[in-house]
């Protein structure tokens, strides 16, 4: 593999696929934002800052949705397959940025946090297509979507585990393409996550819905 | 022509709010899934709050997602055809009751209700809205215009409840004040002697300053998704406790109405309204806190459930007042499963309960409520929202589950101790 271009696989085009994603996403905030948003006027019941915390916190506590109390494996699913997709990402920054760190057992642990959402992937595959319910919203994309991240997943682990020139290239090939793609695609749930949770939050908070006493959820 | 006054409309709903539930925020996780009354009754895949979310989301991609606009197959945009336009009216009137339980439910909070509502306005836009939802908020309108033709009948059916009042009191001091400018609350009831008698009796028994005016608080421009009208029958209570300077507007156990005016309403003025605006559910709580009331649990020693009406509740607040009360007036209260914030839609909200020819799709939309009240094995069922006492009225009869089913009011009265 001519070490030029594996370079430029892990730096410039690096560089040049997240300018990329930044300018999308920030495109996409400001027309978000210059969106009207009529504000809670009535009396304040509750706190619309600790219901825009709780907003962003739901998801870690399981209790607090019943979709996930009653579904606590859906629940970890969904963790393990995110901490393994941060893991994945944060390792596109420290192998060509921070090489110092990635040691041997540096790089087995985040193989190994990648291996269980790489699985949990193809079970969300298979669901999709199983479940009547999912295979009637989904879209080309969604499938699509799924794919490239478990490709993404793939050559992170083959790039962590098989360190050869050849694996980081595809590695740092699929990432750039995988970024050039995600601000349009479901993948961009993560940035409006941002926006609805605090509206939603703040609401809640003001009309004094959330946060109840752990009883009341 | 009414494709376009629908997609106008659609384009005026676009708000940040409806605009990250229209755009790529929804995961498609499915979560949502079985928080769905509807859905869980019918099993259908069409009935699930993500499916019928994703078919506005889609109209809007179709305008405002970039990848939408130019490879629509890909993420199944679409542009809005007069065929769909005719299916939105039973998804977005009949198929959903706006009660939210899929946004507590929502990892990401996805604003599903804004979308439904979005879409009833369009329909309204388009002349498309279930006719009897548009007569009500017309009568509504109406009756405000014609005010001196109602006036006669309705001081004389006031005056039928003050003597009922009256004879349950046993003294002819209490009375039902109308009008009376410089009183301390105005109360708003429903029309019908069921939300005038007990509240003018729980008034009375507090000693409080109080008066009524012949508007009552339910507003179908709610329902039907039209903001004028919304707005229009709303302004009629707002401009008369501004005339009769009253210190707050107290709304009778009304879901829909208690939502619109406290929360809803302060939205659309400039200055803060010179009232505060509450619900009879919180004068009870506040009675019953400040020993205004004597009361005796034991007057009611029938098992007792409340049900949380989503207006009340999850959209606005109101969860832990009734429930004190409840414990205050009731000797054997028992919780449903769940409750609160989780707490089931009964079927019947958001205006459905008034389209007759939807009313089997309702009853099925109900049986979760349904199977809910019977394992309390509840006698009584409190609900303080006159939509949902109708419904589970109904959901009793159909589903034999043997209750009588009450307003809070009601049974505060139940156990009002009369000297």
């Amino acid at each position: 593999m001519n070490n030029g271009f594996v370079h430029f696989a892990e730096f410039e085009l690096q560089i040049i696929a997240l300018g990329w994603l930044v300018v999308l996403y920030v495109i996409k905030v400001v027309q978000l934002s210059r969106l009207p948003m009529p504000r809670e006027k009535g009396l304040p019941k509750g706190s619309p800052i600790q219901g825009a915390l709780r907003s962003y916190t739901n998801i870690f506590i399981p209790w607090s949705m019943e979709s996930s109390k009653k579904h606590l494996w859906r629940w970890l699913e969904f963790g393990a397959y995110h901490i393994g997709a941060l893991i994945a990402i944060l390792n596109t920054f420290t192998t060509p940025f921070a090489p110092g760190i990635m040691t041997e057992p540096v790089r087995w642990v985040f193989a190994i946090l990648i291996a269980p959402a790489l699985l949990l992937g193809i079970v969300k595959l298979v669901r999709r297509v199983a479940s009547p319910e999912l295979r009637l919203i989904s879209t080309p994309d969604d499938y699509f979507s799924l794919a490239s991240v478990e490709l993404f997943f793939f050559a992170g682990i083959m790039a962590l585990l098989v360190d050869t020139s050849l694996w980081r290239t595809i590695y740092f090939l699929i990432t750039a393409g995988f970024l050039f793609y995600v601000p349009f695609s479901k993948i961009s749930h993560y940035v409006y996550f941002f926006f609805a949770a605090a509206i939603t939050g703040r609401r809640y908070g003001w009309r004094g819905v959330r946060p109840q006493a752990r009883k009341a959820e | 022509m009414t494709l376009d006054l629908a997609n106008k409309e659609l384009g005026k709903k676009y708000t940040r709010l409806v605009g990250s539930a229209a755009a790529n925020m929804c995961a498609h996780c499915g979560w949502c899934i079985d928080a769905c009354h509807v859905y869980l009754a019918s099993r259908n895949p069409a009935d699930t709050p993500v499916a019928k979310a994703e078919r506005i989301r889609r109209v809007y991609k179709k305008d405002h997602d970039w990848l939408s606009k130019v490879f629509p197959f890909w993420t199944g945009a679409k542009k809005l055809t007069e065929a769909e336009l005719e299916e939105w009216v039973t998804l977005a009137y009949r198929d959903c009751t706006l009660c939210e339980r899929c946004v507590v439910n929502c990892p990401m909070g996805v604003e599903t209700p804004q979308l439904i509502a979005a879409a009833r306005s369009a329909l309204v836009a388009a002349g498309k809205a279930p006719e009897i939802l548009t007569q009500l908020a017309d009568m509504a309108i109406s009756r405000e215009e014609n005010a001196e033709l109602y006036r006669d009948f309705f001081l004389e059916q006031v005056k039928e409840i003050e003597k009922q009042l009256q004879e349950f009191l046993g003294t002819p001091d209490a009375v039902i004040p109308i009008e009376k400018a410089g009183a301390q609350i105005l109360y708003v009831p429903l029309s019908g002697a069921h939300t005038i008698l007990p509240e003018a009796i729980i008034f009375n028994a507090a000693h409080a300053s109080w008066t009524m005016s012949m508007f009552e608080a339910s507003n179908y421009g709610v329902f039907l998704g039209d903001s004028a009208k919304t707005k229009r029958i709303s302004e009629r209570i707002i401009n008369e406790a501004k005339r009769l300077k009253v210190k707050e507007i107290v709304l009778t156990e009304c879901g829909h109405a208690y939502t619109t005016l406290r929360w809803e309403a302060p939205k659309w003025f400039s200055d803060p309204l010179p009232f505060r605006i509450r619900s009879i559910l919180e004068v009870l709580d506040e009675y019953v806190r400040d020993n205004r009331l004597q009361l005796d649990p034991l007057k009611n020693s029938e098992p007792v459930t409340y049900h949380d009406s989503c207006n009340l509740g999850r959209k606005g607040g109101l969860l832990e007042e009734p429930r004190r009360v409840i414990k205050a007036v009731a000797q054997d209260f028992r919780e449903m499963t769940p409750n609160r914030l989780q707490s089931f839609c009964c079927g019947g909200g958001a205006g459905l309960v008034a389209v007759a020819e939807w009313s089997e799709a309702r009853i099925k939309a109900g049986k979760p409520k349904a199977d809910q009240i019977r394992q309390t094995g509840a006698k009584i069922v409190v609900t303080s929202c006159d939509n949902c006492r109708h419904q589970i009225t109904e959901l009793s009869e159909h589903y034999n589950l043997g209750i009588k089913v009450t307003s809070l009011t009601e049974l505060a009265v139940q156990a009002l101790v009369i000297k």
